[in-house]
């Protein structure tokens, strides 16, 4: 409860009580939620530990992690497929498996299965009508959504025909279906072909200027790093890193310069004040301590004829951050949080 | 109840595709047309012949089709994982088992009906032949008429019964143990009046055995009660009140066993 509390006031949102309580203006919300499946011959419980986030409207947050890292169980958990071993978490308010938030969510999971027997229209009535849509209302955004997938001109064809391409895409239809608040994705690129892949990409983004919130498991590091928001990176079934994307690249303290136009002796000049020094597509990149050091550095170069592309705080890939994170023996490598 | 119907009719739809169970069906009509051959090797009871072979059949391949088909329609949502993208819709799991079961008893009222259409093919050809011989038992045919109706209408009660047993098995155990839970359950039920002879003090039962058995004979279904065949070839009349009474029973048995199954399903993690 702390917790919750703890982040209304940070979100500056509303805590309504009614016998129950709830908060307005976040999506997700889960304490200390757990599913042990197992533990292993070290005695260490195999599943999903201790995961705390907070997921507001809006947003597009990525679950990140290997595989078995608990991205899948965390999703399940959230859609009320499993129940939790302890812990507790809400969706739009709501305890984890009520009917009330699934009418504002929509789901696809990983390697999607449809009945094979339907196709492309019949399915989207079928999930539409689980949620009491019908009539030309219904057909209308069948339409609208097969042609946003690109689909329409392949409605007809069944299911049991389907490429891993064209069921990815009829996912994201029949997710889409309800025009949900909050949508669950479950390695949304898998199976897609490059086209495909951007085409899913700018889905996203036009989702979140929507107002859609966004929940996205995936190990795909590159296609997430420019989409998310915030991020949490599971490992063996521990939060290892959390925050926004910004936070988690950010190396502290450190100011990185890029120049291009540089010489040899320059770089030598550099190398004395930096960090360190690198060469990448014929640019010099150095890492500096601190920002004067980074600043006396950049007037030098300057002065020997060099121009800068780049200069601000330091920042990695998401992919060295993940690596950073799961690459340890233990399941999260707490210290360098 | 739309989520219901919508669950129904995708199961019926779905159900109708399995090859193994449009086997049984095929099968089961080629049985029950056959008859009509089968009855000449029993002169003077050919009528008979073909009422026994055509609602037996009717009872056993209905049997089969509710087993086979109750124990895989919940199971095979789980393995295929069809049933994620369905539970993470506004649909509870009361309402998605009880969907698969309802579409299931379409399923296996669409077999029936048809078996019994081929069984009343059968009878209508063999009925006047039987007639032409002996004129004289026009009132037991007539009678006949309407017995076989309800004879084939308590099959229908009874395999729905049989259906529910496999769908609740399934969410119990694995797919072998459910078949043979199911199968276990039906040929017992079978039995209870043999557990009622047990259990009885002036047949001797001891104290335990008028526990043990006793309990048993209120705890299974009665599905001998279901069976009027015997009725129909003495050519007694079944009154409705009996056919009430009966499917009464199958139907309070069958709330209860949804019910357990309901229970069980709601903890179940998919």
């Amino acid at each position: 409860m702390l917790l919750f509390v703890s982040n209304v006031r940070r979100l500056g949102h509303t805590l309504h009580t009614d016998g129950r309580c709830w908060i307005i203006g976040l999506a997700i919300e889960t304490e200390k939620l757990s599913k042990i499946y197992t533990h292993d011959a070290n005695g260490q419980p195999v599943g999903l530990i201790d995961l705390s986030l907070v997921v507001e409207e809006g947003q597009i947050f990525g679950l990140l992690g290997p595989n078995g890292s608990g991205k899948t169980t965390t999703l399940k958990l959230l859609l009320g497929l499993i129940f939790p071993t302890a812990g507790r978490g809400q969706v739009f308010g709501q305890p984890l498996g009520s009917n009330t938030y699934k009418q504002r969510i929509g789901f696809l999971p990983e390697g999607p299965y449809f009945y094979e027997h339907l196709n492309g229209v019949e399915l989207l009535q079928f999930y539409g009508s689980l949620f009491g849509m019908g009539g030309s209302a219904l057909s209308a955004r069948i339409e609208e959504l097969l042609k946003l997938v690109g689909m329409w001109d392949r409605r007809f064809i069944r299911v049991r025909d389907y490429s891993r391409g064209m069921r990815q895409r009829i996912g994201v239809a029949q997710a889409l279906i309800n025009d949900p608040d909050l949508l669950f994705l479950d390695e949304l690129t898998s199976g897609l072909d490059p086209i495909g892949v951007v085409d899913m990409h700018h889905l996203l983004t036009d989702l979140r200027d929507m107002g859609k919130t966004l929940f996205v498991c995936s190990h795909l590091l590159k296609d997430m790093e420019p989409l998310c928001d915030r991020v949490i990176i599971l490992n063996r079934g521990k939060e290892c890193r959390t925050g926004t994307v910004d936070e988690l690249l950010r190396v502290a303290d450190q100011v990185r310069l890029v120049l291009s136009n540089w010489s040899d002796e320059l770089k030598t000049r550099l190398a004395t004040s930096a960090a360190d020094c690198e060469v990448a597509d014929k640019q010099l990149i150095c890492h500096f301590q601190d920002q004067s050091q980074a600043l006396a550095a950049a007037t030098i170069a300057v002065e020997a004829g060099a121009v800068i592309e780049d200069l601000g705080a330091r920042r990695r890939t998401l992919e060295e951050v993940f690596i950073e994170a799961v690459g340890g023996e233990e399941p999260c490598d707490q210290s360098s949080e | 109840m739309r989520p219901i119907f919508r669950v129904a009719r995708a199961t019926f739809h779905e159900a109708w595709r399995r090859r193994f169970l449009n086997g049984i069906l095929i099968f089961a009509i080629l049985i029950i047309g056959s008859s009509w051959a089968f009855a000449y090797l029993q002169p003077g009871a050919e009528l008979q012949m073909v009422i026994d072979i055509g609602l037996g059949s009717i009872r056993f391949f209905g049997m089969l089709i509710a087993v086979f088909l109750g124990t895989r329609l919940v199971p095979d949502e789980i393995e295929l994982r069809t049933i994620h993208t369905i539970l993470a819709k506004p649909v509870s799991r009361a309402q998605f088992l009880f969907g698969k079961y309802l579409g299931g008893v379409g399923t296996l009222a669409a077999n029936m009906l048809l078996m019994g259409a081929a069984f009343y093919v059968v009878f209508a050809i063999k009925a006047p032949q039987f007639l032409a011989e002996k004129p004289e038992d026009a009132m037991i045919v007539a009678a006949m008429y309407s017995n076989i109706a309800k004879a084939i209408l308590l099959t229908f009660f009874e395999v729905f019964l049989i259906l529910g047993i496999a769908v609740v098995a399934a969410t119990l155990f694995s797919w072998v143990l459910s078949v043979i839970f199911t199968f276990v359950f039906y040929f017992v039920g079978h039995m209870s009046d043999f557990f009622q002879q047990l259990s009885d003090p002036e047949r001797g039962a001891s104290k335990i055995a008028q526990i043990v058995m006793g309990a048993l004979y209120r705890i299974l279904p009665h599905f001998e009660i279901f069976d009027i065949r015997e009725a129909i070839l003495m050519g007694t009349y079944t009154p409705w009140s009996v056919m009430f009474k009966t499917i009464g029973e199958g139907v309070a048995y069958l709330v209860v066993v949804l019910l357990i199954g309901y229970l069980v399903f709601n903890e179940r993690e998919v």
